[in-house]
């Protein structure tokens, strides 16, 4: 189908690089995804660029999601659920059995609805940190005070860090969630939806830290609002009953998308 | 009557919609009606449980002013020729039992309930509910036939290899000294262990199962595995729930009767070694109730009931206390 690679892009990003197109952080090849006998992914082919957003976008039951929790192989919880196809990271095929014991630690995920561990704001954090590195006491808070600081929740919750992390407000957790995730330092942060249940200043919120982040990892994120893809993310990917419509840079996609089907769909003609 | 007059106030009030006002009439006296059952309900069952105490109370008041609170309280001794009694080998046993039962129970429970929520495929899920659920379904009486018969000659066999094992412990040694019987306080406790089993594993099994499957995700899109998503996640989350089916298990294993009555050994002298035989509150009840021939004798039996009914309560108040901490700890709204 679509191998997309893309013109070189005059942004700050590439500026300096020659014009070939950087190395793909995430590559997707021939991929379909199954759920049982439901054919939900149907080979799709697409790279990511590194240190890049790239936001998935199309209609409810397209496919974006599970094309998500491939990424991270989270998939892998649910007997009957299977993939089909390569996805290599950094070159090297996820989907391999064998490969990747710390996949889950290359590839962090946010999920639509915040969930906060039932533990303290500090704990939270300190939580996914421990499950790979040991560190000292001081290290540790030294760590956890950067997430918190780099997710922007470090004035909102300085003095409570021992307080339960179920008390904060919708934002606060799905930031604390974000923090959490970016603590491990993740080569790549998978979004799925992640500011569909909060108000617009926390989701400005968000996609200012999603911007920040992108410095040190690559996200992809998945969402229903396509001012949020226009917004946020450097390319956009259409989806469509399983298959992959059209990729490119957003601009290009919202403004002159090449398929008929992406033109009706961010125009609002369906969906 | 109140009630009536409500019917008929609320009707006044409702006097704009009077098409409809026959039919709206009689709801109204329907449900005040129900209210009134509720109530009524509610209440009987709160002064069942006052009349008992009450009387029980009643019953052992010659024992009560013979041996005071403290002194039967603390009194190891239970002869009814001398008549001279006190309740103190059979609070601890009742409690030591309990204890055992809760050590061997909980931790088993957890692991039951893990497997079936988390790890089990699901095939095999529900034939390992049911088997664990179909546990409580045996009557007790059953579980002291089975502890009697069988249960306690293979125990016997055991018994020796704990004593030498764990018995040259120091300190530790003195719980598991003596001859091989099969009955004694040990074998009440694991007895008791598998009655509550199903109550605490079943009640843990249903909150693991509706912890919301987005938490388990995220922790396990961090890379936890089941062990850190179950000891990390899935227990802290549904903590109440957990502590009120321990709880629960803990109240039936100190009011149970039949089954400890079995293989306790029903000895009325409190040992130090848990593979000697012991007595319970309901065991030395269900025992001795028939032979009480004397005034003193009987309302002492009907005085450790009463003190029953008291440490079940004390159990009770403890996990609400427990819960409160927590959730005050917790600093948890809601």
């Amino acid at each position: 189908m679509l191998n997309v690679s893309l013109p070189p892009k005059p942004s700050n990003l590439d500026a300096g690089q020659s014009a070939q197109p950087s190395p793909a952080k995430l590559a997707v090849r021939n991929l379909n995804f199954y759920y049982g006998k439901f054919h939900a992914i149907k080979n799709i082919n697409v790279s990511i660029r590194p240190n890049t957003v790239t936001a998935f976008i199309g209609p409810s039951g397209c496919g974006k999601s599970t094309l998500l929790r491939v990424f991270n192989r989270i998939y892998d919880m649910y007997p009957g659920q299977r993939a089909e196809g390569e996805v290599l990271l950094d070159g090297e095929n996820i989907l391999d059995p064998r490969s990747f014991p710390k996949l889950r630690a290359k590839v962090g995920m946010v999920f639509q609805k915040p969930t906060p561990f039932p533990m303290s704001i500090y704990e939270n954090i300190a939580f996914g940190i421990r499950l790979y590195e040991k560190l000292s006491r001081s290290e540790m808070d030294d760590r956890v005070r950067h997430a918190l600081i780099g997710s922007g929740l470090w004035h909102e919750v300085e003095g409570k860090l021992n307080q339960s992390a179920l008390r904060l407000s919708g934002g606060q957790q799905q930031r604390l969630c974000i923090a959490r995730a970016l603590a491990i330092k993740p080569e790549i942060l998978l979004l799925d939806e992640p500011c569909s249940a909060l108000d617009p200043i926390s989701t400005a919120k968000i996609e200012e830290l999603m911007y920040r982040s992108k410095e040190d990892c690559t996200l992809i994120i998945v969402t229903h609002n396509m001012q949020q893809a226009a917004r946020a993310s450097e390319f956009t990917a259409f989806m469509l009953n399983g298959e992959l419509i059209e990729v490119s840079e957003t601009t290009q996609i919202f403004t002159k998308p090449s398929d008929k089907r992406t033109e009706d769909y961010i125009t609002g003609r369906f969906g | 009557m109140s009630s009536l007059d409500t019917a008929v106030r609320i009707d006044k009030r409702s006097e704009p919609t009077k098409p409809k006002a026959g039919r709206r009439t009689w709801r109204l006296t329907g449900d005040s009606l129900f209210h009134a059952a509720a109530r009524f309900a509610a209440f009987l069952a709160v002064a069942v449980l006052f009349a008992t105490v009450v009387a029980i109370t009643f019953d052992s008041w010659p024992s009560i002013k013979t041996f005071g609170v403290w002194g039967f309280l603390k009194s190891s001794q239970w002869d009814p020729v001398t008549n001279a009694f006190g309740a103190f080998p059979f609070i601890i046993g009742t409690l030591v039992s309990s204890a055992i039962a809760m050590v061997l129970a909980v931790p088993i429970s957890f692991g039951t309930a893990l497997f079936v929520a988390e790890i089990a495929p699901s095939w095999i899920k529900r034939p390992i509910a049911g088997a664990v659920e179909l546990l409580a379904a045996i009557p007790s009486i059953v579980y002291g036939l089975w502890g009697l018969i069988v249960f306690a000659p293979a125990f016997a066999q055991v018994e020796p290899w704990i004593s030498d094992t764990f018995g040259a412990i120091p300190g530790v040694g003195l719980l598991f000294q003596g001859p091989p019987m099969g009955i004694g306080m040990l074998s009440a406790g694991i007895i008791l262990a598998i009655m509550i089993l199903p109550y605490i594993s079943s009640v843990m099994r249903d909150v693991f199962m509706a912890v919301p499957w987005s938490l388990r995700e995220s922790a396990y899109a961090m890379g936890c595995t089941t062990w850190e998503v179950a000891w990390h996640i899935m227990l802290p989350y549904t903590r109440t729930a957990v502590i009120g089916g321990v709880f629960l298990g803990l109240g039936r294993a100190l009011g149970e009767t039949m089954a400890v009555t079995f293989v306790i050994g029903n000895s009325n002298v409190l040992s130090a070694s848990l593979l000697m035989p012991g007595a319970t509150i309901p065991s030395v009840l269900a025992n001795e109730f028939t032979e009480a021939t004397s005034k003193l004798y009987l309302s002492s039996l009907i005085y450790l009931g009463l003190i029953l009914i008291g440490v079940t309560l004390a159990v009770r108040l403890l996990a609400v206390l427990l819960l409160r901490r927590l959730a005050s700890r917790e600093g948890a709204s809601t």
